[in-house]
C-alpha cells in the first residue's frame, strides 16, 4: 500500500486569501457589496412608506408629501429635478415616485441603478467572486431590468421589492458561504456595514425631522405607526418587540437601533464588524500599522460599546425637539464617510 | 421534424445525398426525430435562460439596443468521427508548425523572402508587419501560442483551411459553456457516444502560458489581460482567467518599473511574468505602438524585449494570418516542414498580383472579395448575392489599394440541420478548432462550430447573426 503524502496544513491557507489582491478588483468588491445592501434599503424602504399610507388612510396631502420627501433625503435625491418635479405635481404621488425609485435611471440611487452598477462591477471581478454569487447577481439583476419587470410592476409592485430583499439577502448568504474569508470577503463585509450604517443614521434622523415637522397633525397612535415605520425600514420590527414587549418608546427605538450590540441591524454592530473587517485587511496587507479608516472605526466602536443610553438621548424626545441624538447621528455619519475616503486612499486604484 | 428537409447539392453533415442519416449521426438522429417541439421549446428556453443568467453574452459594436447579447445556441450538435478528426488534427499541427517558423523566420533571416518564396513587398506592406520585432527572440521561438484556424466543407466534404487566426482568436469559451449547457439541458443525447473531452482546455493553456515565463520563475505568475467591460470578447477574457484561476487585469492595473512588470495590489506591487494579453499590438504599449492608447502599458515592450515577461501571443503573429499572406501558406509548408500540406487552402486570388486583379475584376459577380486585415465578417463584398453598386464600389476599392484585398470562388460550405422554430432545416456550418503552441502541439478536440442562422447565408460570424452549436469529436470510428 502506498501512503498518502503529507500535505501541510500551511499550504492550504496560503490559498486565495494570502494572495495579493488587485486594488482595481479590491475596489469594484467594495462598491459592488455597497450597492447590493443599498438596493436592499431602497426596496424595504419603499415597501414600508408605501404600507404606512395605507395604514394611516387618509392623511393631509403634506404629510404624504413629508413621507416620501423623507425617503428621497434618505437617499440623497431630493433635490433631484424630476423628483422635484413629481412632488410639485402631486398627481399619483405614490405610483410616480415609486417609479421613480425603482426603475429610472437617471436616479443614481434607484433600484435599477443600484443593481446595473453592481452587477457591472461584479462582471468586472467575475474571477474573483464565485459562480454562484454571480448568477445570483445577475439573475437579480434581470429580474428588474428584464423585458417583463414593468408588468410586473404593474400587477404587483410588492413583489419585486420583496424579490430584491430575498435576492439581496441571498447573495450576502452566498458571499458568506462560497468565498474564502479573505481580503475580497473582508471588502465586501466592510462596504456592507459601513453602508448599512449610514443608512440607518439617516432613517432615524430624517424622521425626526419629518415627526418635527408634523407635530401638531399628530396623535399618539399615528406617532406610534411612525416608529413602527422606523423599525420596519431598518428591518428591526420583530427584534424591538421581543427586547420591549408591548411599548413603543421613541426613546427605546432610538437607543435599540443605535446601540443593541448583538442585533445585525444595530449601528454598534456595524461599526464593530466594520472595524473587524478593517482591521483583517491591514492584518493581511500591512501588519505593522493602523490605518486611519482603521483608527476611525475603533474609536466610534469603543463609545458605541461604552454607551450610556442617557447621554444619546437627552432632551425632551416626546416633545420632538431638535435633539441630541440628531447631532449624535450627524458625528456618526460623518466619521463613517471618513473611513471610506480612507479605505479608497490606502487600497484603491489611484 | 425532418419531413422537408431539401439538401440540393450541398454536403449535408447528417445526411448522405440520398437521405439516409450518416452512420456516426443515426443515434442522435433516432433520439430527434420524434420529438415533439414543445418539448424542444423548452429545452431551448432553459438553455437560452441559462447562458443569460450565467452571463455568456457578447458585446455587438455599433448597436445602441441592448449591446449585450447571448451567442445563439443551437441545441443538435455537431459530430466528427475519429478517423476525420485524425486528418484534421494532423493537418493543424503541421499547419501551426509551419507557421510559427514562418514568423520567427520574417523576423530573423527572413530566408523564405530570400528564396524568393514570397515576395518581400507582400510582408512590408502587411499591416500587421511589426518592424519593432525584428531580431528579437522570443521564448523557445513561439509566435502563434494559440491559435484558430477556421475550417470549412466543399460540395464534396473535404475539409479546406479558411482562414488562421493568430493574434487573439477569441471563442474558446463558447466552445466550454456549449458543452455544459448542452449537457444540462439534453442530457440524454449523449447518451451511446463516446465524446471527447475539451474540459481539459483551460489547464493546458495555462501550462502553455507557464512553458514561455523568464528563465528562473518558479512558479510564475501569469494574468490575462483584457481592454476591459466593453470589449466583445470580455466574458471570454474573464471565463479564462476564471478557469486558468489566474487574475484578469486591465492596462491600469500593471507598471512597469526597471524594465519588470508589476501589478498594483492592495499590498503594494507584485511582479508579473506572463501576460496572455488580449490587446491588440496596437494598444499593448502606448510608448511603442499607438501612443494614444489608454488599454495598454507604457513600457511593456521593454520589459519584453528584455526577457523579463513573456507576451501571449507574441507582437507581429498578424503577419501569418494576413489574408493576402493565407495564400503561401501551402508554400511554407513545404518550405520549412518539407511536407505536403494535409489541409488544402481555398483557391485565393491576390489582387495585387495583376493577373489575379484583372480576373478578379471581371469576375465580381461570383467571387467573395475579402479585405486583408479586416475580421468578424466586416469588409467583404459576396459576388453573388452584390448589388451592381457594391461590385462598383468594390471595384475602386481594389484599384486603389489592391494589396488590401483577395478574392475566393463561393465555397459552397457544408449545412447541418438545425431547429428553427418548429422543425429542422439545413443551415451552413464552419469550424474553429484552437491549437496550443508550448511544450508541445495540442489540438483542442472539437472546436467552435459556427452556424449562419440566416437561411441561405454564408456568413458564420457572431457579429453578423450566427449563432454556434456544440461539436463533438467521437473516441474511435465505431459508434
Amino acid at each position: 500500500m502506498t501512503e498518502l503524502p503529507l500535505i501541510e496544513a500551511q499550504s492550504f491557507g496560503a490559498s486565495r486569501a494570502g494572495k495579493p489582491m488587485l486594488s482595481r478588483v479590491a475596489e469594484l468588491t467594495y462598491w459592488m457589496s455597497l450597492y447590493v445592501e443599498r438596493a436592499e434599503h431602497v426596496a424595504r424602504m419603499i415597501l414600508v412608506n408605501s404600507n404606512v399610507l395605507i395604514d394611516v388612510g387618509d392623511i393631509a396631502p403634506s404629510l404624504e408629501q413629508n413621507l416620501w420627501r423623507g425617503l428621497l433625503r434618505v437617499l440623497h435625491v431630493d433635490k433631484h429635478p424630476k423628483a422635484e418635479e413629481i412632488l410639485a405635481t402631486g398627481q399619483g404621488l405614490a405610483h410616480r415616485l415609486c417609479h421613480f425609485l425603482t426603475f429610472d435611471v437617471d436616479n443614481p440611487n434607484s433600484l435599477v441603478s443600484c443593481l446595473t452598477r453592481a452587477r457591472e462591477n461584479a462582471r468586472s471581478i467575475r474571477e474573483n467572486i464565485s459562480a454562484e454569487m454571480w448568477e445570483q447577481l445577475n439573475t437579480l439583476y434581470w429580474s428588474i431590468t428584464g423585458s417583463d419587470a414593468k408588468t410586473r410592476f404593474e400587477e404587483s409592485p410588492q413583489d419585486i421589492y420583496q424579490q430584491i430583499m430575498t435576492g439581496s439577502f441571498l447573495f450576502q448568504g452566498l458571499t458568506d458561504q462560497t468565498i474564502p474569508h479573505g481580503q475580497s470577503w473582508l471588502f465586501s463585509q466592510l462596504a456592507k456595514h459601513l453602508e448599512r450604517c449610514d443608512l440607518t443614521c439617516r432613517i432615524i434622523e430624517t424622521k425626526f425631522e419629518i415627526l418635527r415637522a408634523a407635530e401638531a397633525e399628530l396623535d399618539e397612535p399615528l406617532r406610534n405607526i411612525h416608529w413602527m415605520a422606523v423599525l420596519r425600514s431598518c428591518c428591526s420590527i420583530e427584534e424591538f418587540r421581543r427586547a420591549y414587549p408591548g411599548q413603543m418608546d421613541p426613546n427605546q427605538v432610538v437607543a435599540f437601533l443605535i446601540l443593541a450590540h448583538r442585533f445585525p441591524r444595530s449601528i454598534s454592530y456595524s461599526i464593530r464588524h466594520a472595524h473587524e473587517a478593517s482591521t483583517g485587511i491591514r492584518a493581511t496587507v500591512n501588519p505593522q500599522v493602523a490605518g486611519q479608516a482603521e483608527r476611525i472605526l475603533a474609536r466610534l466602536r469603543a463609545q458605541l460599546e461604552n454607551a450610556d443610553p442617557a447621554e444619546i438621548l437627552t432632551g425632551n424626545m416626546s416633545q420632538l425637539r431638535t435633539s441630541n441624538v440628531q447631532t449624535y447621528l450627524r458625528n456618526v455619519v460623518g466619521h463613517v464617510a471618513v473611513a471610506g475616503e480612507a479605505i479608497q486612499k490606502a487600497y484603491f486604484l489611484r | 421534424m425532418f419531413q422537408d428537409y431539401p439538401i440540393d447539392g450541398i454536403f449535408d453533415e447528417m445526411f448522405e445525398s440520398t437521405g439516409r442519416p450518416r452512420a456516426h449521426y443515426a443515434a442522435v438522429y433516432e433520439r430527434t426525430r420524434d420529438i415533439g417541439s414543445d418539448f424542444l421549446q423548452r429545452r431551448r428556453k432553459m438553455a437560452d435562460v441559462a447562458f443569460r443568467n450565467q452571463g455568456i453574452t457578447f458585446t455587438v459594436y455599433g448597436d445602441a439596443s441592448g449591446v449585450e447579447r447571448i451567442f445563439p445556441f443551437d441545441l443538435m450538435p455537431r459530430i466528427i468521427p475519429a478517423n476525420e478528426w485524425d486528418i484534421i488534427e494532423r493537418g493543424l499541427v503541421q499547419r501551426i508548425a509551419a507557421l510559427n517558423l514562418f514568423c520567427n523566420d520574417i523576423y530573423h533571416d527572413q530566408r523564405i523572402l530570400r528564396e524568393r518564396v514570397i515576395p518581400p513587398e507582400m510582408i512590408y506592406s502587411a499591416k500587421f508587419f511589426r518592424r519593432e520585432m525584428i531580431g528579437l527572440s522570443v521564448p523557445h521561438d513561439i509566435y502563434a501560442h494559440i491559435c484558430g484556424t477556421d475550417l470549412i466543407r466543399d460540395t464534396k466534404g473535404q475539409y479546406l483551411v479558411l482562414e488562421d487566426n493568430c493574434r487573439t482568436p477569441s471563442g474558446v469559451s463558447y466552445v466550454l459553456e456549449n458543452r455544459e449547457v448542452l449537457k444540462r439541458v439534453f442530457p440524454n443525447l449523449f447518451g451511446s457516444y463516446r465524446v471527447r473531452a475539451i474540459e481539459d482546455y483551460p489547464h493546458n493553456l495555462l501550462q502553455c502560458l507557464k512553458h514561455v515565463a523568464p528563465p528562473g520563475t518558479d512558479e510564475p505568475t501569469v494574468v490575462v489581460l483584457t481592454p476591459g467591460i466593453f470589449n466583445s470578447a470580455y466574458f471570454e477574457h474573464s471565463f479564462l482567467a476564471r478557469q486558468m484561476g489566474v487574475e484578469l487585469v486591465e492596462g491600469r492595473d500593471l507598471v512597469v518599473e526597471n524594465n519588470f512588470v508589476y501589478m498594483r495590489t492592495t499590498a503594494g506591487l507584485r511582479r508579473v511574468d506572463v501576460i496572455h494579453r488580449r490587446i491588440d499590438d496596437d494598444f499593448i504599449d502606448p510608448l511603442c505602438f499607438q501612443p494614444q492608447s489608454a488599454l495598454g502599458v507604457a513600457g511593456l515592450m521593454n520589459a519584453y524585449r528584455c526577457g523579463n515577461v513573456a507576451l501571449v501571443n507574441a507582437p507581429g503573429t498578424g503577419i501569418a494570418d494576413d489574408k493576402a499572406i493565407y495564400p503561401y501558406v501551402p508554400e511554407m509548408i513545404r518550405f520549412y516542414l518539407s511536407q505536403e500540406p494535409i489541409l488544402s487552402n481555398v483557391p485565393t486570388f491576390i489582387c495585387s498580383r495583376e493577373d489575379d486583379r484583372k480576373y478578379v475584376l471581371e469576375h465580381l459577380h461570383e467571387l467573395v472579395v475579402k479585405s486583408t486585415n479586416e475580421a468578424g465578417g466586416y469588409g467583404m463584398l459576396m459576388g453573388h448575392q452584390s448589388t451592381q453598386a457594391q461590385r462598383d464600389e468594390f471595384a475602386g476599392m481594389i484599384k486603389e489599394d489592391p494589396r488590401n484585398f483577395v478574392a475566393q470562388p463561393v465555397v459552397q460550405l457544408s449545412q447541418h440541420p438545425s431547429w428553427i422554430e418548429d422543425h429542422y432545416e439545413g443551415r451552413r456550418i464552419d469550424l474553429r478548432p484552437y491549437i496550443l503552441s508550448g511544450e508541445k502541439t495540442i489540438v483542442m478536440p472539437g472546436g467552435l462550430t459556427r452556424v449562419a442562422l440566416r437561411r441561405g447565408s454564408l456568413v458564420v460570424n457572431s457579429s453578423q447573426g450566427g449563432g454556434s452549436k456544440d461539436t463533438w469529436v467521437l473516441e474511435d470510428s465505431a459508434v
